[in-house]
């Protein structure tokens, strides 16, 4: 390498795109807090978000009522208890069912649970063979059908006849209206 | 500032006491200070986060080698229980044991020597308050914090040392280690981990009103170890006579009954041979039922 | 876009000069691993720091399932330590967090006690890092009962026990601790109000000061 040459270089110097020193620093940083950060919240979030990714148990049926009491053409109110585990608390809260037989022999239970705000509804009431919310008056057919008020029919519960008993399990979208 | 200069006019953001910037409020880069020091951000905080880092790592495996110890519901009847507080108190702990600082004399031991040491360490400023700072230029605060690291360091290790004896002698195992064991015992079986917070589900009691079993039982104190209940003492590895029909059978209760079985005294001089028939006869009754 | 909206903010709040002082301001060779090895005991300070942003992350995700009381606290940590997914780790990191923490701040405190860095004009700082000292060992004794096994329950009841030998005042003391006349449903509330609400909020108040007081009046010079 000549004089001259070396001269040359260091009049221009080569102009790249590098980082500065403090740059890099300040990179490097960030991926030091950023590993601090994950490897101590990352736990903690799975964690809290773990309800969002736990599957959902499959509806096991529960028997209610002997198929024998189930009216025709006028719902009758069973109660019946489910076993519910709720984390660390588990009991058998008591739930509600109108259940009867259309004309053509089919058993089917509608949820009480009414769709305008989840009140809780009767059977003629006020209202000739309709059910009927107290709050804000919804009514709905015996099949459900949602008349006035209420957005949407009564749910359902699957149901299931075995050995002479009903047996109710998840509750679904009404499918009769 | 009263000092500043007058003819120096401040501006202010509309009417808040916030300067206008274009002041002299940034304080100067680090690049115009002298020296071989160096910025907070990033040059010397990146070197306390890679050791920031270093700790986290090794934090993160401990707490995945070691789970968090947890015993089972507390039980105030629990008698065979031997508590011990975290290791950062047990030097207190094993002071309170000493007769000059117990009993009669325990202010002392409670109130006097940990408030003049920890008064003496939160006023520590006040106390030596030479302008010497390097700590061979000042022996007596060296010397006197040295000495309570000394004691310290012995306190915690005699009562560990201690409480390790006496789980030996008691045949104790802690709780923690009880339950991790069993739950490791029924992973390996392929059975759900025993519940400890279910206790209640304990098995009910086959022919319970027994008067003979009843006064053979007194005779021999069973209820004094396996309790009045009969559900054991599950810390000190003393196990339930509910449902011992469904592990052993009525050969091997009496064998047990007669000979002991680790910590289990042998009752065969105790109780006639008829009387241990009796109580292993109505032990293997009882079985869980369905 | 981010500038702008910086830039607006800072026109009005000229927070500039805020985190300026933090992030330039100078920090001396004597304190710089780079430059002499053992300068390493500097580092306990800001470790402590770390693992009490841990403890107090870790704890406010454990209280999204832990309950007060003494029929489900037991039943609560149970859960979140065995269904949970991560559940352990999370409570792992308290627990031997709440250890760490200790040893750390020990460490700490040895350092600025040999290197002499309390002596004036620093007297205000040691002051405050003791009660920050204290607080911690507060929140040790206090989060020993949560979970309600024997071992917490135990532990509780010789803690309260010695508190209730001090004299003159010593059953005031056990009474106000216990929230009653025996260790049950109160001082666990109790208990668990000191650890999550109390202590921390003091333990927030005087960490600020103690920044403060590093920020005003700089590391201790060399020796």
């Amino acid at each position: 390498m000549s004089n001259h040459e070396y001269q040359e270089t260091a009049h221009t110097p080569i102009k790249r795109k590098e980082m500065s020193r403090r740059q890099f620093l300040a990179y490097t940083l960030g991926g030091a807090t950023a590993f601090m950060a994950g490897g101590a919240v990352l736990p903690m979030i799975r964690f809290a978000v773990d309800p969002l990714l736990e599957k959902r148990a499959g509806g096991s049926y529960v028997k209610v009522v002997e198929e024998s009491k189930v009216k025709v053409g006028e719902p009758t109110e069973f109660k019946f208890q489910i076993h519910q585990i709720d984390a660390w608390y588990i009991s058998n809260p008591e739930q509600a069912a109108w259940i009867m037989k259309d004309e053509n022999g089919k058993i089917f239970a509608l949820s009480p649970v009414c769709k305008h705000l989840g009140c809780t509804i009767g059977w003629n009431t006020s209202n000739k063979n309709q059910y009927v919310c107290p709050c804000h008056g919804a009514h709905y057919t015996v099949d459900g059908k949602n008349l006035n008020v209420a957005p949407a029919p009564l749910d359902e519960y699957q149901v299931k006849v075995e050995n002479g008993f009903v047996y109710l399990g998840e509750v679904i979208p009404n499918t009769r209206v | 500032m009263a000092h500043g200069n007058k003819n120096e006019k401040v501006v202010y953001v509309g009417d808040s006491r916030v300067r206008k910037p274009g002041g002299a409020t940034i304080p100067p880069d680090y690049t115009s200070f002298p020296g071989r020091s160096e910025a907070f951000i990033p040059n010397f905080l990146l070197k306390e986060w890679m050791v920031g880092c270093v700790v986290l790592v090794g934090f993160l495996v401990l707490t995945i080698a070691h789970p968090a110890p947890l015993g089972y519901p507390a039980n105030p009847t629990n008698s065979a229980f031997i508590p011990i507080p975290d290791w950062y108190f047990l030097f207190l702990y094993q002071l309170l044991k000493y007769p000059w600082v117990s009993g009669s004399y325990v202010a002392w031991g409670v109130v006097g020597i940990p408030g003049v040491a920890f008064g003496s360490l939160l006023l520590a400023p006040f106390l030596d308050t030479g302008k010497e700072r390097r700590f061979y230029r000042r022996p007596i605060a060296t010397a006197l914090m040295l000495l309570s690291l000394v004691s310290c360091y012995y306190l915690t290790k005699v009562s560990w040392d201690f409480y390790q004896h006496e789980l030996e002698i008691t045949g104790t195992i802690p709780e923690h280690t009880v339950r991790e064991e069993k739950a490791r015992e029924a992973a390996a079986a392929g059975k759900e981990p025993p519940s400890a917070t279910k206790p209640a589900e304990a098995v009910e009691l086959v022919d319970a009103d027994n008067a003979e079993v009843k006064s053979i039982m007194e005779k021999a104190g069973c209820l004094t170890c396996h309790a009045t209940d009969l559900k054991g003492q599950a810390g000190a590895n003393i196990p339930a006579l509910r449902g011992v029909g469904d592990l052993l059978t009525k050969e091997e209760l009496a064998e047990i009954i007669t000979n002991g079985k680790d910590k289990m005294p042998a009752f065969g001089t105790d109780l006639s041979a008829e009387e241990i028939g009796t109580l292993a006869d109505w032990l293997a009754k009882q079985k869980a039922t369905e | 876009m981010f500038k702008s909206v910086y830039n607006w903010i800072d026109e009005r709040l000229d927070v500039t000069p805020l985190w300026r002082d933090v992030a330039d301001h100078e920090v001396p060779e004597h304190v710089n691993p780079a430059h002499h090895f053992s300068a390493f005991v500097y580092c306990f300070g800001g470790l402590t720091f770390f693992i009490t942003v841990i403890q107090i992350l870790s704890g406010m995700f454990l209280t999204m399932y832990y309950v007060p009381d003494i029929i489900n606290a037991y039943a609560s940590v149970d859960y979140l330590q065995h269904k949970v997914p991560f559940g352990s780790i999370v409570r792992g990191m308290h627990h031997w967090g709440a250890s760490l923490v200790i040893v750390m701040m020990f460490l700490h405190t040895l350092r600025v006690f040999f290197t002499g860095s309390y002596k004036a004009p620093r007297e205000m700082n040691w002051v405050v890092g003791m009660l920050i000292f204290f607080i911690m060992l507060g929140l040790g004794f206090t989060g020993y009962l949560l979970p309600w096994d024997n071992k917490a329950y135990f532990a509780t009841k010789v803690g309260i026990q010695i508190a209730n030998s001090v004299p003159y005042i010593g059953e005031y003391i056990k009474i106000f601790l216990q929230g009653g006349e025996i260790v049950g449903a109160t001082t666990l509330t109790r208990f668990f109000a000191i650890h999550v609400f109390f202590l921390p909020g003091a333990l927030l108040a005087l960490l600020a000061a103690h920044f403060l007081m590093i920020r005003k009046q700089g590391i201790a010079g060399p020796l």
